[in-house]
């Protein structure tokens, strides 16, 4: 359900994410520290000068927490591009996201022309059982016009308190026949996992991005492709971590173990030494019955996507399929700050279990593939990757940009998923062999607007039409 | 002289610069914005004690500083000390060592709009249209045009090579120039068509009104009082600079009458600006002022109160639309706050910010094809941000001089009509005086 750009929708820049939750410490001063207060001071003066000056001489009254917000975002815009401010809605809105569910109906729906019209409801959700159907276009909500309102603020109002109730205002068909819904509110978890059996043989598993749901719907899609294809027929997984631009770095560590047994998965380390950290596969973890992995991976591949590409190489537990990966090498902390939103700081690197970080760099596929790009998509669906990004942080000289981010709609085309299939079914030369016309059984893999929108925010995505958003 | 962006390569930032310098020293800190300022204190801290790498306090406090002043209006601006001293350089109109180039960026490269007579850069032979492509070896690719200019720029005695291409075959030269103290002179003038005086302000600096001055003097003699018709004060691609010389120069061609008046918050900013009497160097004579989309700040001050005034004919094109002044708040060692703190009006009361001064004749350039497209300002109201003025905001116009004033079709009307004839008439004036 998660198709298109949910992430933009719900307010969190992509390629961001790999966000260790830290407990908000407080400041214990090292002894550097106090020599260097009589500094700070002075830095704290002059800012508080300038914020003085403009509120008594500007030409207008300014508001002064928008001055303050614009010099928070200012600050930390300096620093390097993942780090950010969140006000108070924007850190709700994030929360959202990474917890992976929220009060709502359970209808994906998106923008036409100004009105705001149902893409689908989501299976079992009190949208779905109220009979609401795909193609009805939303007039109203709680006796309020949706004229007007973005897709965003449309999507607010839908959601709300679990147990609380809505009115929806409805024209279906092309009669516009008027309809009135009263729906209550139910938790929606956001799907980060999809599967099914491709070639009647292979346990396809995209993962969308890295939310608190996502372990246990890898476990549930490993668990339900295992129930379908027997043992001995079954050949192996695909892992689609295309145009995931990551999310929890926890997630991201219980995906690694549910392929691989034992070893380093990942380590972070930050400017203290005390900081760092070392992550390890715990015996037991691994779901996959030691059946060969195939890793698609692209442009959009991103932060928590590349700890997981990362591991599985460095283990040589998976073949990496695609292009180049965005190259995040980076971890963010999200500290609240009251009521006053949260700051998403860059507190650490991360290393793969070689020590190499990708900051900048990206991960190199086994096999390299390109997609074919449509002509009117051509040099816009390349991600300018974490290289291009003004102000990242810095990876030695050899840093390396961006690759293609397109995946094709119809997966008949898509060259990657065909050599992965063809890899794992033991073919030798992807490329010679012809379009697997029909073979995806399910037929609703990569659904038609995954590709191509979920390019990180750094490009934003190609053509996109308006944006969905669950809600 | 006065073609293209030229005020870029003296390093004054676009329509921004109509300064009052007031004394530093606000009241101290009220207890007001208190809140605020802890929750910015506390992100500082955070960042400080969290970061992946320490980070460098200034810079943040810095980034903080314009990150709040951006958030204001696109004239706001933070200046460090280096800023300040280069912002301190321009409106004094003082000099500085280098070749007496004034340059242009074209694509991606930096073009000699025309070496300033008699300094290194005229010596060594270098020549209007000249491309410059490497400054001491370093590849002007990819530098902006500021960088370029720092790059030209130094001490007198230093040598620079340039590494230039001529012609439309690009023929590739080498120079070598030592670099000398330039004067920037914010006035130059000449004798149009034998008896027009032609005076064009490329900035308003310190010494703009002296330079003014000067020239109207200059035209007592030549062509005298009894031959001269009048004069043409050219004004476009002109961004602005201090208030009080735009002021002097209205002065300098009326006699009495409000020229301007400026309002902000408090009472302090509110203040009227008259003509002194006696103060008219102009003998009455005819005056026609330029304008284009280039004409900012300082220069559309001078022109909608000659306009209200009805002592001026404009002719041109839609002038840019600044109408907030900046005042330049001292923050001692750290530099300097450029904040905008008033609107001004015209005489008949007029704003007219993110709306311009509409010419009253209109005349287009012909824009040579290379260029259609590049040479629009796209004016106030197209910057993000800009102080708001009701709902009949304008944008820019064209801001395109034509280097060869044979051609220059703003010029040949206001000659013209300074002669009596129709201005629409574009017979070309092969008498006109020397560049």
């Amino acid at each position: 359900m998660i198709r298109k750009v949910s992430f933009l929708a719900i307010g969190v820049a992509i390629g961001a994410v790999c966000a260790g939750w830290a407990p908000q410490t407080l400041s214990t001063l090292s002894q550097g520290a106090y020599a260097a207060a009589a500094d700070t001071y002075r830095q704290l003066n002059l800012f508080g000068d300038v914020f003085e000056k403009i509120r008594n001489d500007y030409v207008e009254k300014p508001d002064e927490s928008k001055l303050i917000e614009a010099a928070i975002n200012g600050m930390l815009s300096s620093l390097d591009p993942h780090s950010s401010y969140m006000d108070a809605k924007a850190y709700r809105e994030m929360q959202v996201q990474t917890k992976g569910e929220f009060g709502g109906l359970g209808i994906e729906v998106t923008q036409e022309d100004g009105l705001i019209k149902v893409v689908s409801p989501i299976d079992e959700t009190p949208a779905a059982k109220a009979g609401i159907l795909s193609g009805d276009v939303i007039v109203g909500i709680d006796d309020e016009s949706t004229q007007g309102l973005t897709l965003d603020q449309a999507v607010d109002k839908m959601r709300g308190a679990v147990n609380s109730t809505i009115r929806l205002k409805i024209l279906r068909g092309a009669a516009k026949e008027a309809k009135e819904f009263k729906i209550v509110r139910d938790v929606i978890k956001v799907q980060s996992v999809r599967s099914h059996i491709e070639a009647d043989d292979i346990g396809y598993i995209r993962i969308t991005q890295f939310t608190e749901q996502t372990a246990d719907g890898l476990k549930s899609a490993m668990e339900k492709v295992g129930a379908e294809v027997p043992a001995d027929k079954f050949k192996g997984y695909i892992l689609d971590l295309r145009n995931n631009p990551g999310g929890l770095l926890d997630q991201s560590i219980e995906v690694v173990n549910a392929f691989i047994d034992k070893g380093e998965i990942v380590s972070t380390r930050g400017r203290n030494p005390d900081d760092a950290q070392r992550f390890n596969a715990r015996p037991g973890g691994d779901l996959s019955g030691g059946k060969p992995l195939v890793v698609l991976i692209n442009g959009g591949s991103a932060s928590a996507s590349e700890i997981v590409s990362g591991a599985l190489q460095d283990h040589k537990r998976a073949t990496l399929i695609g292009t180049r990966s965005f190259g995040k090498g980076s971890v963010q902390t999200i500290m609240p700050l009251g009521q006053d939103g949260a700051l998403r700081l860059t507190t650490a690197r991360y290393y793969t279990p070689s020590g190499r970080s990708i900051q900048a760099k990206g991960i190199d596929p086994d096999i390299e593939i390109l997609e074919d790009v449509p002509d009117d998509l051509k040099d816009r669906d390349d991600t300018k990757g974490e290289a291009s990004l003004k102000g990242h942080l810095k990876n030695g000289d050899e840093e390396k940009t961006g690759s293609q981010a397109y995946v094709p709609p119809d997966p008949k085309n898509d060259k990657q998923l065909i050599a992965a299939v063809d890899l794992l079914h033991g073919v030798k030369h992807a490329a010679a062999i012809p379009a697997k016309a029909g073979a995806n059984a399910s037929g609703q893999a990569p659904t038609p607007s995954e590709g191509p929108m979920e390019a990180p925010a750094a490009s934003p995505a190609p053509g996109s039409p308006d944006a969905t958003a669950p809600n | 002289m006065g073609r293209g962006i030229s005020y870029l390569a003296f390093g004054v930032a676009f329509g921004a610069a109509i300064v009052s310098y007031a004394a530093g020293g606000a009241p101290p800190a009220a207890i007001a914005g208190a809140d605020q300022l802890q929750l910015f204190t506390r992100v500082f801290d955070k960042v400080r004690e969290s970061y992946v790498d320490k980070p460098d306090d200034d810079k943040m406090v810095a980034a903080a500083i314009n990150g709040m002043l951006a958030s204001l209006d696109p004239h706001s601006a933070y200046l460090d000390a280096k800023a300040l001293n280069d912002f301190q350089t321009t409106m004094k109109g003082e000099e500085f060592g280098g070749l007496g180039l004034e340059v242009m960026q074209e694509g991606g490269l930096v073009r000699v709009v025309s070496p300033i007579d008699d300094t290194p850069a005229a010596r060594a032979g270098m020549m209007s249209g000249d491309v410059i492509t490497a400054i001491d070896d370093t590849p002007v690719q990819g530098l902006s045009l500021k960088e370029a200019v720092d790059k030209m720029r130094g001490p007198a005695k230093t040598s620079v090579r340039l590494k230039v291409n001529r012609g439309a075959n690009k023929e590739a030269r080498e120079f070598t120039i030592v670099r000398e103290i330039i004067k920037v002179l914010p006035v130059r003038s000449r004798v149009e068509s034998g008896d027009i005086g032609y005076i064009r302000i490329t900035q308003f600096t310190q010494q703009t009104y002296d330079g003014l001055q000067k020239a109207i003097a200059k035209f007592r003699d030549e062509p005298g009082d009894d031959k001269l018709k009048g004069y043409i004060l050219d004004l476009r691609n002109n961004p602005g600079g201090l208030l009080t010389q735009s002021i002097e120069v209205v002065n300098a061609f009326v006699d009495r009458g409000e020229i301007v008046s400026t309002r902000g918050r408090t009472a302090d900013q509110a203040q009227e600006y008259s003509a002194r009497a006696g103060a008219n160097l102009s003998q009455g004579k005819p005056l026609a002022v330029l304008i284009n989309g280039g004409t900012a700040s300082a220069s559309e001050i001078v022109s909608g109160a000659l306009q209200d005034l009805k002592r001026a004919t404009l002719i041109g094109t839609r002038s840019f639309g600044k109408g907030s002044v900046q005042t330049v708040l001292s923050l001692g060692d750290n530099g300097a706050l450029k904040l905008t703190t008033a609107r001004y009006y015209t005489p008949s009361g007029r704003s007219i910010q993110a709306k311009g001064i509409e010419p009253d004749i209109k005349v287009r350039e012909t824009i040579p094809d290379d260029l259609k497209g590049k040479v629009d300002s796209k004016g106030e109201a197209s910057l993000t941000g800009h102080l708001k003025n009701g709902d009949e905001e304008k944008t820019g116009s064209e801001a395109y001089v034509p280097p060869d004033s044979a051609s220059d079709a703003q010029l040949i009307a206001a000659v013209d009509l300074l002669h009596g004839r129709s201005p629409t008439a574009s017979a070309k004036d092969p008498a006109r005086g020397d560049d």
